[in-house]
């Protein structure tokens, strides 16, 4: 920050940095004081343009996401001997390391661990898990695992009439499910929202939220919105 | 390096060697020093981690779980502060975090009580988590640096606890080899997430909630991991003792190869047991003796624990459990060595017999270890005993019968037949020689015995000797009489860190404290021992006689710190007077070869400390001294306990309220 040495006039003010464009943070004791960035007299001329995508984070001078400081938090690689064969990595003793896997089993890992985009750890280990579909610590990987079967908890049938259902339009229902089990399937006007059954916990708020109750989009058990299902539900 | 470090301390250099990134902690008793020290290290900048101040242990281990996702993290607790974090605890067993606890076991109450026992450990036997029991100071360090090696690799993936017992363990200061930060580096690579939480290509969700299915099909996992660690944990020893000297093994076998008779323990008290067998062995009418310490508690090695006994030939094994389980068969380690032996060994198993002691911080001593190896050897005999825990130290239900009159009569209904088939073999008892030289000092709180103590044990570690001191703790507040045992080994191979509890030397800080009936402080002194008082009113004569002491083989030595204290305008502090005492009766440790250690750490003002413990070693004597003067009337201090509320009035009321606001 370019800032960081001006005390606007007040002795023993101590500046923040940060990565807001149009205020600046001072600290004496234990008070902080804000005041307008130096070159953004007022906040309305230069409003930031904001991405949609990135509302609610940290806007930099680019508009870019910040970079990453470095690589110290970074999941290493772990590959099988058939994953390795399919890769080709710089740098790797493929002779010595596919002899390696082969010898250990067919439960065999190539962990390779880069920082910086360096290679700081190879080793060959044997995986312990005995049950493969399982990730260690039954850890979910978000990008590529879908939710799997939790409906056990759900008593009742939930589905979404397609007919009814505004598609992308609206969306609501998969904004609000707790779940991420409703789906947004086809695109532009004859799109429709999709629960998918073993992640629903039929937990009714996709009901509720619903904006097109009176068209009787969401079907329960295959009934209507009614209200003394509501009712019996809610205890109203 | 070779540092005079406490049990704590030494978990302190382990974690600080390991380069622990976070370390979130909460203090309990008695591993609060650990953290401390850590907390210390990060403040001053000598260890670049983040101490994170929790309110709470459950937040201490929720804080360590989270945070050790991604980097190696670490912390400390003891007893109820374990039971409190047990919520949260298989969050990390589950979610495969590997991570560090230190802890100092100590009893878990009610009634509530701070000494150490493995309560704690015991507690949380099946939360997944690896348990490492350490003998001594050297053993947390090391064990510390290996936990993590175990924890991390890549096929256990789990948490470990690295347990010492408190205060005996965690309290007593030792010689401690402290390794290079460099050669440390070598053996423990840098910490590795394998699920990094905060990777924002990769997002990942811990603990996720699972049905059934997915659920067991992930216990497995879980459990098929934990159980690789017995394998990785004795590679690692193994590696560790190329690399530093100090082998470790998961369970270690000290005594004959061939032994009939087998006592079975964890962690501290296994030293004392080892020098009872050395002692014992080959002497007539006794067969084959040994220990079998278990470090690796969980997992169990129960197939090594199951072939070694096998091996050996064993007819009797008696397991000493510092802890309880209530209500079950037997208490965890006899149970868990009971069931190996009968998976694994089937009708060639040796009998088991089980022994709860050491609860509470109660001591354990070499004799009752002859008991044991006693009891032992009446079971290898055919003789009938107990299918139910013994039980140490209760004069209602003894192991052996020495006196019918004090047992518990309800008990003496169902036992008494065993107990009168069971003789006491007086070869198991024969006096053990005891060559280590013990010295006790007794302080009031505040006077720094206990700051002596440690010096005179540094001295004696910078010079070779192997010397350990161990305070008493529980009743520190300031004025309150506290006493600190310091062993010296004289002689034997095996280093016992059990005191026998009869002094060859017994210094008083105090004169106070010759006329307290709670104490009697001279009462255990060995024959030809000897005593050293700090006092200018008492002659040695007058002092044996107010201690009721006959025997003229003790010498008696009066020392008047106060007054060289005073003379050295050191105030109240005389314990450096009285150290140079200590070493002009105690034979084991050259004085000119100490005082080059204190004269590199005696605290400020140095010179007057130095001084100090010259005129200590000079003045103190046997001979009869003059008594000193009385000190003259103080007339002020007179006023002021003549001094009568009721008796005042209100015009010296007055008066005496305006001479308070002058000053």
């Amino acid at each position: 920050m370019d800032g960081s040495e001006k005390h606007n006039g007040n002795e023993g003010k101590r500046l923040l940095p940060t990565r807001n464009q149009h205020r600046e943070f001072h600290v004496s004791g234990r008070m902080v004081t804000m005041s307008q960035q130096q070159g953004h007299a007022s906040g309305e001329t230069s409003a930031p343009q904001r991405d949609g995508k990135l509302l609610g984070f940290p806007v930099t001078k680019n508009g870019r996401t910040p970079e990453k400081p470095h690589g110290l938090l970074k999941a290493p690689e772990i590959l099988s001997l058939e994953e390795l064969a399919r890769r080709s990595i710089d740098g790797l003793d493929y002779h010595t390391l596919m002899d390696q896997l082969t010898d250990r089993g067919p439960d065999a890992r190539l962990l390779l661990a880069y920082r910086d985009g360096k290679l700081v750890r190879q080793e060959i280990f044997e995986d312990p898990r005995i049950c493969k579909d399982m990730q260690r610590g039954a850890v979910i990987h978000n990008l590529e695992q879908k939710p799997v079967d939790v409906s056990g908890w759900r008593v009742h049938d939930f589905y979404i009439d397609s007919k009814g259902c505004l598609g992308e339009i609206c969306s609501r229902c998969i904004r609000v499910c707790p779940e991420n089990a409703i789906h947004l399937r086809g695109d532009g006007a004859g799109s429709f929202a999709e629960i998918d059954p073993k992640a629903c916990k039929g937990c009714f708020i996709c009901w509720v939220e619903c904006t097109r109750k009176s068209a009787d989009c969401i079907l329960i058990d295959g009934k209507v919105f009614h209200s003394e299902l509501r009712a019996q539900h809610f205890g109203e | 390096m070779r540092l005079l470090l406490s049990g704590n301390a030494a978990a302190a250099w382990g974690f600080r060697l390991s380069r622990v990134q976070t370390y979130p902690y909460y203090p309990i008793t008695p591993s609060t020093n650990c953290s401390e020290q850590v907390a210390t290290w990060v403040g001053n900048g000598e260890l670049d981690a983040v101490v994170i101040n929790v309110e709470s242990e459950h937040s201490a281990a929720s804080a360590v779980i989270s945070s050790a996702k991604s980097v190696r993290a670490g912390t400390a607790t003891s007893s109820k502060g374990l039971l409190y974090m047990v919520e949260v605890l298989e969050n990390a067993s589950g979610g495969s975090i590997p991570f560090t606890i230190f802890v100092g076991n100590r009893a878990t109450g009610a009634p509530i009580n701070i000494w150490g026992d493995h309560s704690d450990a015991y507690a949380v036997r099946d939360s997944g988590y690896i348990q490492l029991f350490a003998t001594d100071a050297q053993e947390a360090l090391d064990g510390i640096i290996q936990a993590y090696r175990i924890g991390e690799d890549l096929s256990v993936r789990q948490p470990v606890m690295v347990n010492l017992r408190g205060f005996t363990g965690t309290h007593t200061y030792e010689g401690v080899a402290v390794p290079s930060a460099a050669e440390v580096d070598s053996f423990l690579p840098a910490f590795l997430p394998l699920e990094p939480l905060l990777d924002p290509d990769r997002p990942v969700t811990y603990g996720a909630m699972l049905s059934a299915p997915y659920y067991r099909r992930h216990k497995r996992n879980q459990s098929a991991a934990l159980m690789n660690a017995l394998a990785v944990a004795e590679k690692v020893g193994r590696q560790f003792g190329e690399q530093f000297g100090r082998t470790y093994r998961n369970i270690e076998w000290v005594g004959d190869q061939q032994a009939e008779l087998v006592v079975a323990l964890m962690g501290e008290t296994a030293r004392t047991a080892e020098t009872v067998v050395s002692q014992l062995r080959g002497l007539h009418g006794i067969p084959g003796l040994a220990v079998l310490k278990i470090r690796l508690f969980n997992p169990f090695p129960a197939k090594d624990v199951a072939e070694a006994l096998f091996k050996a030939g064993c007819k009797a094994v008696v397991v000493l459990d510092e802890g309880m389980s209530h209500g079950d068969v037997f208490p965890p380690l006899a149970l868990r060595i009971a069931c190996a032996l009968q998976t694994h060994a089937g009708n060639a198993a040796p009998r088991v017999a089980s022994v709860i002691g050491g609860l509470g911080g109660s001591e354990i001593r070499p004799e009752h270890f002859q008991t044991l190896f006693n009891l032992a050897a009446n079971i290898s005999e055919g003789r009938p005993y107990r299918r139910e825990p013994y039980w140490l130290d209760i004069e209602e239900d003894p192991i052996l019968l020495t006196d019918q009159s004090k047992v518990d009569p309800k008990l003496w209904k169902r036992y008494g037949d065993i107990w009168k088939a069971q003789p006491i073999l007086s070869q198991y008892h024969t006096p053990l020689s005891g060559s280590n030289f013990e010295l006790r000092l007794y302080g009031r709180a505040g006077q720094g015995a206990i700051t002596s103590a440690v010096f005179f044990t540094g001295a004696g570690v910078e010079n070779g000797l192997r010397v350990l001191t161990k305070p008493t703790f529980g009743s520190e507040r300031r004025g309150a009489v506290v006493h600190t045992d310091t062993l010296l080994h004289t002689g034997g191979e095996h280093s016992s860190r059990s005191f026998s509890g009869r002094q060859d030397l017994v210094c008083i800080y105090d004169d106070t404290i010759l006329t307290s009936p709670a104490h009697a402080p001279a009462q255990n002194l060995k024959p030809n021992g000897t005593l050293v008082v700090n006092t200018n009113q008492y002659s040695p004569a007058r002092v044996r006689q107010l201690l009721g002491l006959t025997d003229s083989s003790i010498s008696v030595y009066v020392i008047p710190a106060n007054q060289i204290a005073g003379e050295l305008r050191l105030g109240s502090y005389f314990n450096m007077v009285m150290l140079g005492a200590m070493h002009r009766v105690c034979p084991h440790l050259d004085f000119d070869a100490a005082m080059t250690f204190y004269e590199k750490n005696v605290p400020k003002p140095k010179e007057a400390n130095l001084e100090a413990i010259r005129r200590g070693y000079q003045r103190v004597t046997q001979q009869e001294t003059a008594p000193v003067p009385a000190p003259p009337p103080d007339k002020m201090a007179d006023a002021y306990f003549d001094w009568r509320p009721e008796e005042e009035t209100l015009e010296e009321e007055i008066l005496r309220s305006m001479e308070v606001i002058r000053g």
